[in-house]
């Protein structure tokens, strides 16, 4: 208890003092995961649908890879992008590994998982005729993917939600393509592993804490948005 | 506007679930399509709301070939089996299915106002349309669909998991409100008697096929087979077919003999049933004394409520 205290203190020292390093190394942390979680949803609502809505060879079999993908260990993810970026990898040429780019391609990997399996369960939480209603009420297959993702704003909302709180809390990828580096890729959960094994606990804690507090920040803006469109209906 | 099927074959996975050879459904009249479970009359009207297309052959609408695209819906006005609404109140349902057919504010709001009063829904108008009831439901769900006014109007089960009272109330009501907003109106269901009241002609589907279509007092009375005849509620026994209701236990014009297995109260009168020439038979008793269980009795039918087909037409 009394270091989890010292650790609060010093989180409300280091905010209230605006140090650079903590500062740069949470608008690091934003920006990283949330890019992957941007690249994320555009890139998992609509396949989501796909695999919800969709009539096709393969359809279960990519189901059941997506909700593997949903419990894949970051580490492991950080392990494929390395391999396939590092030097000698196949795409070495591209000199991404060890940049925040290495870490948002790990990330956006890490969240569409969950993006997609998040999306496929709301849409077919959605009313099955919803589609067919839509159409034959004369709506473009735009307007009626509009009012879709409407409807199941909610659970898209939670797919974004389960995003970000995955790529925003994951160590092992960013620590294995992105390398920790000081003031270039060091995110909040790398700096406090460096932070714990240089044995600096209380800036170690005052880093989880700010983790935490964004965490909540954001995920509390999107529930404020889900629950007043709950409250609506 | 006129609905033509022509050489039309429809399959789902290799397996044919519509064959429409030529059928012409006319302009301006309700037609009851009428068939089991699985005899493809849903089918039918997701052909014609084109969101299914033919493998073979045509639907045509006034001549032209059905397809996705806006003439063809505008067309159309479609209530699901199943009333499936959008998040928000019911007017908002009903504006949104006339702001996608591009009509301004003021005609919509009078359409909304209009379709409310006929279907009885102006107290649902600001409800959330998810918390309405089963009953309620679907009037909005009719409403939604008179509301566009369209040249074809089609109505997949309209009455389907109503209570009974509900279920009455809206089969007395429905001509009324289809005479005031529809013109050629397609409607599906598996019960005889709402086709009969509420259709003005009967299309026969079993299996997928068209077993008979005409106006439907001749379809009812004549029947072209057995099996139209039976689902019909006809007795069938033999060659002959008895239209339902009419056995009575006693002599008359066409008798068969019966051991009777039970007698039920059916409120306003007493009905008799059992087995004659293995076909389960139900007769209703007039005065007299009360058959008991395993006697052996004379039932009859008067001859205007037989059927007979000629040699090998009532085989089906």
């Amino acid at each position: 208890m009394e270091a989890l205290w010292e650790g609060l203190k010093e989180a409300v020292r280091l905010i209230a003092e605006g140090d650079a390093e903590l500062r740069d190394i949470a608008l690091r942390t934003i920006a990283v995961s949330g890019t992957a979680t941007l690249l994320a949803m555009l890139a998992g609502v609509p396949l989501g649908y796909a695999l919800a809505r969709g009539r096709f060879r393969g359809r279960t079999v990519l189901l059941g890879v997506v909700n593997t993908g949903m419990g894949m260990p970051p580490v492991v993810m950080g392990l494929i992008v390395w391999l396939l970026l590092v030097r000698s990898g196949p795409f070495g040429g591209l000199e991404l590994i060890y940049t925040k780019r290495a870490m948002v391609i790990a990330q956006f990997l890490i969240a569409t998982p969950l993006v997609v399996g998040f999306t496929a369960a709301a849409v077919q939480a959605l009313p099955r005729d919803l589609p067919d209603l839509l159409a034959v009420l004369g709506a473009s297959r735009l307007r009626s993917l509009l009012l879709l993702a409407r409807e199941a704003q909610l659970g898209l909302l939670a797919a974004i939600m389960a995003g970000f709180g995955a790529v925003v809390s994951e160590v092992g990828a960013s620590m294995t393509v992105g390398g920790n580096l000081q003031g270039n890729t060091r995110v909040l959960t790398t700096a406090i592993v460096t932070e714990t094994s240089r044995g600096n606990n209380n800036r170690a804690i005052a880093l989880g804490i700010i983790l935490l507090a964004m965490a909540f920040v954001v995920n509390l803006l999107l529930t404020m948005v889900q629950q007043r469109r709950a409250a609506g209906r | 506007m006129e609905v033509a099927f022509r050489g039309m074959e429809f399959r789902r996975s290799g397996r044919l679930v519509l064959a429409l050879q030529d059928l012409g459904l006319a302009s301006g009249r309700v037609t009851a399509v009428l068939g089991p479970n699985g005899s493809g009359k849903t089918t039918m009207l997701r052909l014609i709301a084109a969101l299914e297309r033919p493998e073979r052959g045509e639907v045509l609408l006034d001549g032209r070939p059905c397809r996705p695209d806006r003439e063809t819906r505008e067309s159309i006005a479609y209530a699901f089996q199943h009333a499936a609404f959008l998040s928000g109140t019911v007017r908002a349902n009903l504006d949104l299915a006339l702001r996608l057919r591009a009509l301004p504010a003021g005609e919509r709001a009078r359409r909304i106002e209009q379709a409310a009063a006929v279907c009885g829904i102006e107290h649902l108008l600001e409800r959330n349309a998810h918390r309405v009831s089963g009953g309620e439901a679907q009037r909005a769900n009719l409403a939604r669909a008179l509301c566009l006014r369209a040249p074809v109007t089609l109505l997949d089960e309209p009455l389907h998991g109503l209570d009974r009272g509900t279920r009455e109330a809206l089969l007395a009501e429905l001509p009324g409100m289809l005479r005031t907003f529809a013109t050629t109106t397609i409607l599906v269901t598996h019960e005889r008697e709402e086709a009969m009241r509420l259709g003005d002609d009967l299309v026969v589907l079993m299996g997928g096929r068209l077993r008979a279509h005409g106006e439907k007092g001749q379809v009812f009375r004549s029947p072209p087979d057995r099996e139209v005849a039976a689902f019909l509620g006809y007795t069938v026994v033999g060659d002959a077919a008895i239209r339902p209701g009419a056995f009575r236990v006693g002599a008359g014009d066409f008798e068969l003999e019966m051991v009777v297995e039970g007698v039920a109260d059916m409120g306003t009168h007493l009905e008799a049933w059992g087995h004659a020439g293995g076909t389960l038979v139900r007769a209703a008793l007039g005065g007299g004394s009360q058959p008991a269980a395993g006697e052996r009795v004379t039932v009859s039918a008067p001859g205007q409520a037989v059927v007979r087909w000629a040699d090998g037409a009532g085989k089906g």
